[in-house]
Parts: C-alpha cells; structure tokens; sequence
C-alpha cells in the first residue's frame, strides 16, 4: 500500500497538488472559452452560455487527476474529498469570499460595475483614442466627474466588447486612455464601486445604540426564547408519553409531529393570517374568554410575542421527538433499582430522569440556539413589521440581525446596500463562531474528532 | 478559572423571571386597546365559564376513575388507588387539549381551501346558532366546495400516458401505506420479511413512476388562465429541484464521509474544521455573489442554476452526520476484504454504501424537504410563472393581494405540503435516527 509524506508536508504537497490541478483546468477551460469566442464569435446578446467554462474544465480534469494518481498514488485518498471540495470552493467559500470583499466596498444595486443600459450611446465615428458621439457626450453618459476623467465605460460591437476607461468627454467626443481594441458601435457607462475601507462598519457602530444593540440583544433573547418556549413543553409531552401505559401513546406521538412535517413557508403564513387583529381566529378565541383584540402583529412588543408563538408552535415537536430518544436509551434497571430503594415518582424524575437527560440535551440546546439565532425563515415570512420609531425600515421591531442584513442588501427600501450587508454579515458570522466555539467547548465536539 | 457562585446564577435567573412577570406583562397588556371592531364577539369574564367548564370535565374523569376502581375492586377483592386512572385521564385530557393546540391551524386552513368566500377578512359574521362559528372561532363549514381546488386544476391537460403512470404511482403508493400499517399491526418490524420486500418494491415503483411523471410534464399542458392555473407545475418545478438536489448532496457528502471516517491522511483534522467553520457562514448572504457567479456561467432562470446555488448548504453538515455514522459501523468487514485485495474504492461501494441506505435517505430526505419550502434564493434566480417553485406561488398569493386569494392560497398550502407530510410520516424513522445516528454520540 501506498504512504503519504506525514505531517504539514504530506498535506501541503496533497492541497498544493489539487489545487495545482483544479487551477490549470479552470485556466485551460477559460482559455478554451475564449478561444472559441474569439474563433467563431457569436452576437453579445446570445453569447456562448458561461457553463461551457466548466466543461471544459471538467474535460482537463480528469486526464490530469488519472496521470497525478499514477504518479502520486497516496493523492487518491484526496479525490474522495475532491467532489465535497470543489462544489464548497465554488458555491460557498467564493461567494463568502466575494462577500466579505464587497463588505468593504460601496456596491449597491445601483453602483453594481455593470453598464447602466439607460446611456447607450451610438458612436459615429472612431479615431485613434477619440469616439464622436451624436450630441453632448456628458450628458448622454451622465458622468460621476463633470468632465468624465478616469469614467469607466463600455464599448460593444455586434460580437464583441471591451472596458475601457475615459480621459476625458465633450460635446460630441470622447477621448479614451488608450486606443479601442476594436471599432466600437455602442458606449455605455458603468456604474462602478469602489473600496471604501471601514466605512461600512463605522457606518453599523455609529448607528449602535439604535440598530445594532437593539437588534443583537433581541436576536439573543429571541434565539434562547425560541428554544425554551420549544424546549420546555416539548420535554414535558416527551415525559407524559415516555409512560407506557398510557393508551394511544403511539397515537398522541404521532399525531403530534404534524407541526414539525408541514413546510416552515406555509405554516408561518397560515399564522400570520391567524394572529389577524381584528378577523385573526386567536384573538377571537380570545375574545370569548373576555379578552379585547391582541394587537399581535401591530404593536412591535406584541410581535416579538408573536414570534415566540410561533416558534412554540414549530418547536415542540422537535423536542418531543429528542426527549422520547433520549428517554429510550435509559434502562428499565435505573427505574427499578429506584422503585426498590423506595423512591416516589417525583424523586425518580428529579433523581435519575432529569439528570440523565442533561447529557444529550445540552448539544441539542446549544445546536438549537445556533439556528433560531439566525432563524430567517420565521421573521422573514411574518411579513411586514410594525414600525419603532428611530430605526430604519430595515430593522425594525422583531427584526434579527440576519433580516436585517438581508433587507439591507436586496430590499429596495435598504437601498439594495450588499456593500453594507455584506458587512452585516461579516459580523453575523463573527457572532455564529462564538455561538459555535462555546458549544464546541461545552460538547468536546472537536477534541473527539482527533 | 473562576466559577460563578450557583445562588448567583439563580438570582439573576429570578430578577429576570420578576421583571418579565411585574414590569414586561404589565406593560404589554397597557397595549391592548379596549375597544371591539365590528363583528367582534366578546364575553365579559368568559374566561370563568371557560374555567368552571374545564373543572366540570375535570371532576367527571375524577368521578369515573374513582367508580370503576370502586367496582373492579369490589370484584376482585384487592384494595387500589383510584389516582393512576384519575392521572391518565388528566393526562388524556392534557394531550387532547395539546392536539387542539396543534391542529387548529390546520382546521382553518382546511376549512378556508374548501370557502370559496373570504372567510379571513368579512367583517359580517355567519349565521348560525352556535356561538362558537358566529365568533369565527371554529370555521363555518356551511358552504363547503371544491371552487378553490377547481381553479388550481383549470386547464390542466393530462395526457393519456399520464394518467397511466399517475395511477400506477398512486396504486403503488396506496399498496406501501396498506403495507406499512398491516406491517405495524402485525408486529412486522423486520426489514427483510416477504411483505416488507413487497413494500420496498412498490416504493420503487412509485419512486421511478413519480420520476417519469415529473419530467415529461410540459409547461404546454397548463392552458388554464390566470397564474394559479400552474400550481401543478409550480409542484413538478419544486419536486424536480428538491429531488435533484438531494440526490446531489447524497453524492457529494458520500466520498467525503468515508474518507473523513477511514482514512488518516494529513490534514484531516484541519479540513474538517474547514467545513465546520464554513458552514457557519449564513449562506444565503453570499446570495448576491453566488447569483453573479450563476449569471456569469449564463445559469439565470434554469433549474441547473438553482440546483448549484443550492448544491453548497448541505455538504459540511452531510458529511459530518454521514462520518460519524460510518464511524459506529465496525470496521473488520472492510479490513477482511481490503487484506483479499480489495482496494479502497471496491471497500466503499460494495460494502459499506449498501451498510449506509439509512444515512443517504436521511441525507436526501433533509435536503429534499429543505429545498421544498425555501422560497428566497429560487425567489432570485428564476423568473417567469412557468419556472416558479411552490413557495414563490404561495408568497405570491399571499403578498399583494392577499384578501382575495387567501381560499386560493389554502388550497395550494394544503396540496402543496401534501409530499412533504406523507415524506415525513413515511420516513419518520430515518429523520429521528439520523440524527441521533450523526450528531448525538455517547
């Protein structure tokens, strides 16, 4: 049998090798692509489709991955890892990284670094560095600068296009830094953003005492409601079934579940229209206990109570579930050893029950936590929220730092800000691998895996 | 390290419980506005008949427990609490109340798919005699119909072949079910009786049927008006996706697995911690990368494009949960066969992935019903109703105008998560053992 080189030098050599072979193909697909681009060139708006790239990337690949395993035999216990590797390197660490990036920038739905479609631009005639234009230039192109220095523009022709960047602009014509590479038909300006550093940042901590303490400390309260609300209730059907006796027990377990079986998009919807102020069917049932109209999804305080609801709802079943495994793993022998020694059902339960359901509670409470604390999906779908007064529309009364971020970035009302929502994000992300790291240390989930 | 005293960590646990019970509660219910809109039933202190009711029923069980202890007492000669009866009745009672809880969202999103009225927002209440229904508390089940489901299948073409096939599915499918609950009377609990090889049989059929179905169905067969007209399709789009998708992950978190459970190679333990720590990433916050890596590879709008964007969320988590289930499976059948000369490869696939039917179908299960219900990132990347999925169709019915289309949207909520519960119900034993399988070990 084959051996790898032990220690970081096994690992360096296996990822730089990998790695070596994943650039070359996506180099060489690239290549291709161009290739075929330049060779057989096809109209702009029915371009060859992008995932050509990687086919032909995948065409290299494999050649060059069989070769490397003959050489390298111990490099074969990477490709099991390589399918996981490349699909988390391309659709996850990339768009992190790319968040991250933007994070530091001012992109935003507008200033995306596309052409803005709205000054498409006929050029007449093309000299050297100089494009002429049909009227004025500046306000055909709607420069950032009066006179357009350093604007970046895009130049097509029927099949090809290039970026190119302006000197300057005026009536009539256009002179570029450099020459066209080709005698363009079509200029457009892009919107381009920039590097803006910290900005984004000082722009979230300026704004602390009213957005983003706020939020945080809501989000936190909201994350460890959720999973007591879920939590408690649920222990306490899990203990009333773990009786076997009882008639129908598998009945009640069954039946039980259907909260947690229904997809999330719908049964947080039907909730929202239940928890209707005035024809919401709650308030209603409430209206006959003696109860006036519960402003459940007007009033902001109300709509964190709503929230919670919610999540006792959604939550309970997944946690009568964990009690009723937890509980079959104890044996009859405790429970006869305790009856023996005389002990009444309130001692068995805070003496031998409780205790043993600590031990594989705790990773379940913790792993709970991670998710409601970045529970999208139930503040999101509870549609729109009643306003406080002092913060923008995009954080507002139950909002969590994850809607928030999200609004940020993709609602119109946040301006479509991804610079700043990225940078939310950066934070969210600091603030799930210390949840992480806290549950890891209290479930020595990573000192097992060595 | 410095341990907090314990009275300390109860005391500011009390000071919170206090400040939400005396100064939180209060405040909230100073929002209440004591007035009632039209149409608003309210009983002063119904909350006491409410109560008086509940401790009449109380009393009953109470009174019946203690009889027939009383009378099988008698006939047997023995002495014997009546308490253990009375619990069980309490505990019946609190279960049934428990079941109420549950199901009353789901009782009024049957009840309004089967209105063609808009239940939810008329102001004038039914007319009826009881107090519950004028209240609106419990539907008004007066006009029932099937207008709303109707609208869901207007214009619908089905083929002949079609209507085939969705009959074979649905007979394989009811023979599955008959089986399992035949199964479960008789005790059956064996994977490998001739009744359970029956069962997974017709499960296969039903799998490759649905399959067929799923893909040949054509947006040319909606001729129907109107965007509801496509719910079908929306289903097929969304079922077509999540199934992809989950067999997607199934694939990619396999090798990945066993590699991490079997091999030792450097950097195991740092790549692990790669995953993880990836994972953490809230992913859908890469969304506007991710759609401009999609756009780039000229994916927008195609199922393709989707399935990738999809593909990341579930690798590190997958293979985690399929690494620690390989890890409680002994190793000695792959260690005899790799010393006969087996290699690695041939270890894998013809030992232990039949070992691991549990794990993958956990895997794509999770992976399938996630997918079903997101709605935001298929929200981004497809256009046009003929590629929506079914979440974006009940966001749409829902968003906008919400007060007209609400029987609409009971309708497809109630058909739309039709394959999720039968899903669940069916492979409820995988959900709960594949997690305890992957995650929670001693």
């Amino acid at each position: 049998m084959y051996r790898s080189p032990p220690g970081a030098r096994g690992f360096l050599i296996a990822i730089g090798l990998l790695g070596g072979a994943l650039l070359v193909s996506a180099l060489v697909g690239l290549l291709t692509f161009w290739g075929l681009q330049a060779a057989f060139p096809r109209p702009i708006d029915e371009s060859y489709p992008g995932y050509l790239i990687l086919i032909f990337a995948t065409l290299v690949l494999i050649p060059i991955l069989y070769w490397l395993g003959r050489r390298v035999p111990y490099l074969t216990d990477w490709y099991y890892l390589l399918p996981a590797i490349t699909f988390l390197l391309a659709f996850t660490l990339f768009p992190i990284i790319l968040t991250v990036y933007y994070g530091f920038t001012n992109y935003t739905g507008i200033r995306n670094g596309k052409p803005d479609r709205s000054t498409e631009t006929e050029v007449v005639r093309v000299e050297d560095r100089q494009l002429f234009v049909d009227g004025n230039a500046r306000e055909l192109l709607r420069c950032d600068q009066p006179d357009c220095a350093g604007q970046a523009l895009e130049i097509t022709t029927r099949t090809q296009r290039a970026r190119v960047t302006a000197e300057q602009a005026s009536e009539g014509r256009i002179t570029l830094t450099t020459p066209p590479p080709f005698t363009p038909t079509l200029v457009y300006k892009i919107n381009d953003f920039k590097y803006v550093g910290f900005q984004n940042f000082v722009q979230i901590f300026s704004q602390a005492s009213t957005v983003l303490f706020p939020v945080f400390i809501w989000n936190l309260i909201f994350a460890a409601g959720a999973v007591f609300v879920g939590a408690i209730p649920g222990l306490i059907l899990g203990l009333m079934l773990n009786n076997k006796n009882l008639a129908f027990r598998g009945f009640y377990r069954t039946a039980l579940i259907i909260s947690w079986a229904i997809p999330v998009v719908i049964s947080v919807q039907i909730f929202t229209a239940m928890l209707n102020v005035q024809f919401g069917p709650i308030n209603r049932l409430l209206g006959l206990l003696g109860s006036y109209p519960i402003p459940w999804l007007t009033d902001p305080e109300w709509f964190k109570m709503s929230a919670l609801l919610i999540s006792l709802w959604l939550g309970f079943p997944y946690w009568m579930t964990a009690t009723l495994g937890a509980l079959s793993t104890i044996s009859d022998d405790v429970y006869e050893a305790a009856k023996i020694d005389g002990a009444n059902g309130f001692q068995t339960l805070t003496g031998i029950t409780l205790p043993l359901l600590r031990q594989p509670f705790i990773p379940l409470l913790l792993g709970s936590f991670a998710f409601n604390f970045n529970n999208f999906g139930l503040i999101y779908l509870m549609g729109v929220q009643p306003g406080v007064e002092g913060r923008p529309s995009t954080a507002q009364a139950a909002d969590i730092l994850i809607t928030w971020a999200y609004k940020t970035a993709f609602q119109a009302d946040g301006g479509q800000a991804y610079g700043l929502g990225g940078a939310i994000s950066i934070l969210i992300f600091f603030l799930t691998v210390a949840i992480s790291l806290i549950n890891f240390r209290f479930t020595g989930a990573l000192k097992e895996v060595r | 390290m410095m341990t907090i005293p314990r009275y300390l960590g109860w005391a500011v646990f009390g000071l919170m419980v206090a400040w939400v019970l005396f100064v939180y509660f209060p405040s909230l219910l100073s929002r209440i506005q004591p007035n009632t809109p039209p149409g608003f039933v309210r009983i002063e202190n119904g909350w006491v008949y409410a109560l008086s009711g509940l401790l009449v029923v109380i009393g009953l069980i109470l009174l019946y427990s203690w009889l027939v202890t009383l009378i099988s007492n008698r006939r047997a000669g023995r002495k014997r609490s009546f308490l253990p009866l009375f619990g069980q009745g309490l505990t019946h009672l609190f279960m049934f109340m428990v079941l109420v809880f549950a199901y009353y969202p789901v009782l009024q999103i049957l009840a309004a798919s089967f209105d063609p009225r808009n239940t939810l927002y008329r102001i004038l209440p039914p007319a009826s005699d009881n107090l519950l229904v004028r209240a609106r508390v419990i539907p008004d089940f007066s006009q029932l119909s099937w207008e709303n489901y109707a609208k869901l299948f207007d214009g619908f073409v089905l083929y002949p072949y079609q209507a085939v096939l969705l009959g074979i599915a649905a007979l394989s499918l009811v023979v599955v079910l008959i089986l399992g609950a035949y199964r479960r009377i008789i005790g059956d609990d064996q994977s490998n009786s001739p009744w359970a090889q029956v069962q997974g049989r017709s499960l296969t059929v039903f799998a490759i049927v649905s399959f067929v179905l799923v893909i040949f169905l054509s947006p040319s067969q909606f001729t129907g008006q109107g965007t509801e007209a496509k719910f079908v399709l929306w289903v097929r789009n969304t079922l077509f996706v999540s199934g992809i998708t989950g067999i997607l992950a199934v694939l990619l978190t396999a090798t990945a697995g066993y590699a991490f459970a079997r091999f030792s190679f450097p950097g195991r333990y740092s790549m692990l911690l790669v995953f993880i720590f990836i994972q953490m990433f809230p992913g859908f916050l890469g969304l506007v990368a991710t759609y401009i890596l999609i756009s780039n590879l000229g994916l927008l709008n195609t199922f393709t494009g989707l399935v990738l964007a999809y593909s990341g969320g579930i690798i590190s988590f997958g293979t985690w949960v399929y690494k620690g289930f390989l890890e409680s499976i002994s190793k000695s059948l792959e260690e005899a066969a790799l010393i006969d000369g087996a290699s690695k490869w041939q270890a894998f696939t013809l030992i232990l992935i039949p070992l691991s039917a549990p794990m993958f179908v956990f895997i794509f299960l999770l992976q399938f019903v996630g997918t079903y219900s997101e709605f935001i990132v298929a929200n981004l990347f497809l256009t046009g109703v003929d590629s929506w999925t079914v979440g974006m169709g009940l966001r749409n019915f829902t968003t906008g105008q919400f007060s007209t289309r609400w029987g609409l949207f009971a309708a497809a909520a109630v058909l739309g998560s039709l394959p999720i519960l039968l899903t669940f119900y069916g492979f409820q034993r995988y959900f709960v053992s594949g997690y305890t399988a992957g995650s929670v070990k001693e």
